[in-house]
């Protein structure tokens, strides 16, 4: 049984189920198994590849992605979308650079952290509370959330560098690997464990599945969206804040249309924007997909017009199939 | 009005920067002509080297790739209006009104005009001003100057209007001030067509229009100040010949292709390094002025190429982004023969030249955003000679004086004597910590 099937299966199934096989985990062999043919292509048409510097830049150009990804993959299985991730990340990181002056790597984090939660939860309240569709409702903070930083920025870049660990967040390393990349890793499998192992994670594919079947069978569903879109917000503000300490700058104007980029990886790691489907690991495979093309792409000197052209053929290549499949009832 | 005729000035210059680009001369004496001149003569020079051939097959397969010829020939290059002679440490000092940064401007005495009332001191004159982006550094520097040209005259209201990179959005505004009969219009266009219906429209309205730093498709605009990109990917191509001695593997980081921006400075950089054999071009990409994106095709390009001693930057964005993503790889000094990688940028952020100051950036060709003072002086004008109030309009196109690079040593390129960092008081955006 194919991971769409397990979907039917879950739609039509009572609110509450098991956990999805670990084959449906994986995001689907096919998309493990594109992933190693690129790979393997990429080996032969540029024999640094796989070199060790080479996967960590590839790593480290997906992992800031990869979080966003890892918080709309949660809000989609819910059957919501966030369109608003562009905004609140760079709002984050606006109003914790403000507070760069004070020193306080503590204040910066934090606020910048604390930031993305709340605006979460301002998505959640108006999604769920509100009964706003969350494209309508996401769509409105995207643009608040810009402009305030706009605002609160005057329009100009803010430099992170002299807070020492804010930076190291971007650029440090930990154990070997690239901090940006640890907390990849490190936040792929908490959510994992939280989609998979957890009652939380039954009523998130309940809700997304069936929401009436859900809230008959008692899942406070309304909690369940406001903390998804929390959860988004927290990644959201996390990614920028990883991406703006890699290059030390705070750019008000930043992430212009990333929203789309994460979408995409979502959906090619297997989410259904009908909701009830999709898994962790689909989305890291589907940003590993998307890291690999764009850097062997780079590596072949590719105009950048060509490379999108070329990434959306992958997703369609990579999609395709489940569409058939699904157009055919099989 | 200078002694001399500009025609004699721009002669004398050409002569100049021909007996300075002897080959072999590694470092030659300053110019005492004008920059500006000394820089439309090499231009000129460069240009026509390169009409004639291109030895470097590399270099002019992409230029013909790309049709740089096409921009290059109609981007206008002259003199400056009124005999205008720019020199380092000229203009104003000011706090910027929309960016609270404090500001030196360069021009604030070209077309240059007394604070105070202008023209008819009983009427109060309406002007708009309209662009693109307060979220954006070199933008938000543009109003800024041409806010604080409209505060100087007490009989001037100016109405300043973001139109969010919205085409339309631009000419709604320009229409709304045409019905509510403004004094004068100045904009800065983000693309070239879609803004000429709009100030035909405001011309036939008897409103004069002045365009800042880019064109739009209007053959009746009133006035264009434009910029100096030629001037730009020219210096890169000279500090290059000047740094790698004609030779290396480089990548370039450009902005949207067709961009005027992109066309005539990377046009004009691959006319000055055409004719040396030994560049190499191992990629060529498109980051579009963002940051992030040049940033991962600089590192992806790192691990594809072990040779690369030169990356060319159509722009401050592309610089940054390229920087960051050499010293990620800890690569700033991998080019071959354990060298510096050399890395040519335009824009001059006031981050940029702290990392010309640092030694990691090599050199920076200015293009300033203070320019919006220029626009409402140059409308004022035309409103005047409407009015009859003065007896001469400002000319058609208005140049902005071409600049010298900025490197972190003094140096004399082929006449051009370039400016450290302490010495451009110009730069804008926020200041950087050291």
């Amino acid at each position: 049984m194919s991971a769409v099937d397990d979907t039917h299966a879950a739609r039509s199934a009572p609110a509450i189920r098991h956990p999805a096989p670990f084959r449906a985990q994986i995001g689907g062999l096919s998309r493990i198994a594109i992933l190693l043919l690129l790979v393997l292509t990429a080996q032969l048409v540029t024999p640094s590849f796989l070199a060790p510097a080479n996967l960590q830049v590839i790593l480290m150009a997906v992992a800031a992605i990869g979080v966003m990804a890892i918080g709309m993959t949660l809000v989609v299985i819910a059957g919501e979308i966030d369109l608003s991730i562009a905004g609140v990340a760079i709002l984050a990181c606006v109003l914790g650079g403000i507070l760069i002056p004070t020193g306080s790597p503590v204040l910066v984090i934090g606020v910048t952290l604390l930031t993305g939660l709340v605006l979460g939860l301002i998505n959640g309240i108006l999604v769920a509370g509100l009964r706003i569709p969350s494209l309508i409702a996401t769509l409105g903070m995207l643009g608040i959330a810009r402009a305030l930083a706009n605002i609160a920025s005057g329009g100009q870049a803010l430099y992170p560098e002299s807070i020492g660990p804010y930076v190291w967040l971007g650029r440090g390393t930990l154990l070997g690997l690239p901090v940006p990349v640890l907390i990849l890793l490190v936040l792929t499998v908490l959510a994992i464990a939280l989609t998979r192992f957890s009652i939380f994670g039954q009523a998130l594919y309940a809700t997304g599945g069936n929401v009436k079947a859900a809230r008959l069978s008692g899942i406070n569903v309304a909690a369940v969206r406001i903390a998804v879109f929390m959860l988004c917000g927290f990644c959201a503000a996390l990614a920028g804040m990883l991406d703006s300490a890699r290059l030390s700058y705070i750019n008000p104007s930043g992430f212009e249309g990333i929203e789309l980029s994460v979408l995409a990886v979502t959906v090619l790691g297997g989410a259904a924007l009908s909701g009830g489907k999709g898994t962790i690991t689909g989305t890291l495979v589907a940003a590993l997909i998307i890291g690999v093309v764009n850097n062997l792409l780079n590596q072949l000197g590719v105009s950048i017009y060509l490379q999108q052209v070329a990434i959306a053929a992958v997703i369609l290549a990579v999609v395709l199939p489940d569409a058939l499949k699904r157009g055919t009832g099989k | 009005m200078p002694a001399v005729s500009r025609r004699q000035l721009l002669k004398s210059a050409a002569g100049l920067a021909c007996a300075a680009a002897l080959p072999g001369l590694a470092s030659t004496p300053a110019s005492a002509a004008p920059v500006h001149d000394l820089l439309n003569a090499l231009i000129k020079k460069y240009s026509d080297a390169a009409k004639a051939a291109m030895a470097n097959a590399d270099i002019k397969a992409l230029f013909e790739k790309d049709g740089f010829r096409d921009y290059l020939d109609v981007y206008p290059v002259g003199d400056l209006a009124g005999g205008f002679v720019w020199k380092p440490g000229m203009g104003a000092s000011f706090t910027g009104p929309y960016s609270k940064l404090q500001i030196k401007a360069p021009f604030t005495d070209y077309l240059p005009m007394n604070e105070g009332p202008v023209l008819d001191k009983a009427k109060t004159y309406r002007i708009g001003f309209v662009f693109h982006g307060f979220n954006h550094p070199w933008l938000i520097s543009l109003a800024d100057t041409a806010a604080w040209e409209a505060a100087r005259h007490p009989n001037v209201q100016l109405e300043v209007i973001d139109a969010e990179f919205d085409d339309n959005k631009m000419g709604q505004v320009i229409d709304t001030w045409i019905a509510k009969k403004f004094d004068g219009i100045v904009l800065w266009p983000s693309r070239e067509a879609p803004m000429g219906p709009p100030v035909d429209r405001a011309i036939a309205a008897g409103i004069p229009v002045v365009s800042l730093d880019r064109r739009t498709s209007s053959e009746v605009i009133s006035s264009e100040v434009l910029g100096n990109f030629y001037a730009n990917g020219l210096q890169q191509g000279l500090y290059l010949q000047h740094a790698a001695a004609g030779a290396g593997a480089m990548i370039c980081n450009r902005k949207d292709l067709g961009s005027t921006a992109d066309s005539i400075r990377t046009g004009s950089y691959l006319e000055v390094i055409g004719n040396s054999p030994d560049y190499k071009v191992l990629a060529n990409y498109h980051t579009n002025s963002q940051r992030t994106l040049a940033f991962k095709a600089t590192a992806d390009a790192l691990q594809a190429f072990k040779d690369i001693a030169i990356i060319f930057n159509t722009g401050g964005e592309e610089a940054m982004g390229a920087l960051d993503a050499v010293r990620e790889a800890g690569r700033l000094n991998s080019a071959p023969g354990g060298k510096k990688i050399i890395i040519l940028a335009n824009d001059d952020a006031r981050e940029v030249l702290k990392e010309i100051r640092a030694g990691n950036m090599d050199m920076v060709a200015p293009y300033t955003p203070l320019i919006g003072d220029i626009g409402i002086r140059a409308v004022i004008a035309h409103i005047g000679h409407k009015a009859g109030l003065l007896p001469e309009a400002p000319p058609k196109l208005i140049l902005t004086p071409n600049l010298p690079m900025i490197t972190r040593e003094k140096m004399t390129i082929e006449g051009i004597e370039t400016l450290t960092p302490d010495e451009w008081p110009y730069a804008y955006g926020p200041e950087v910590a050291s």
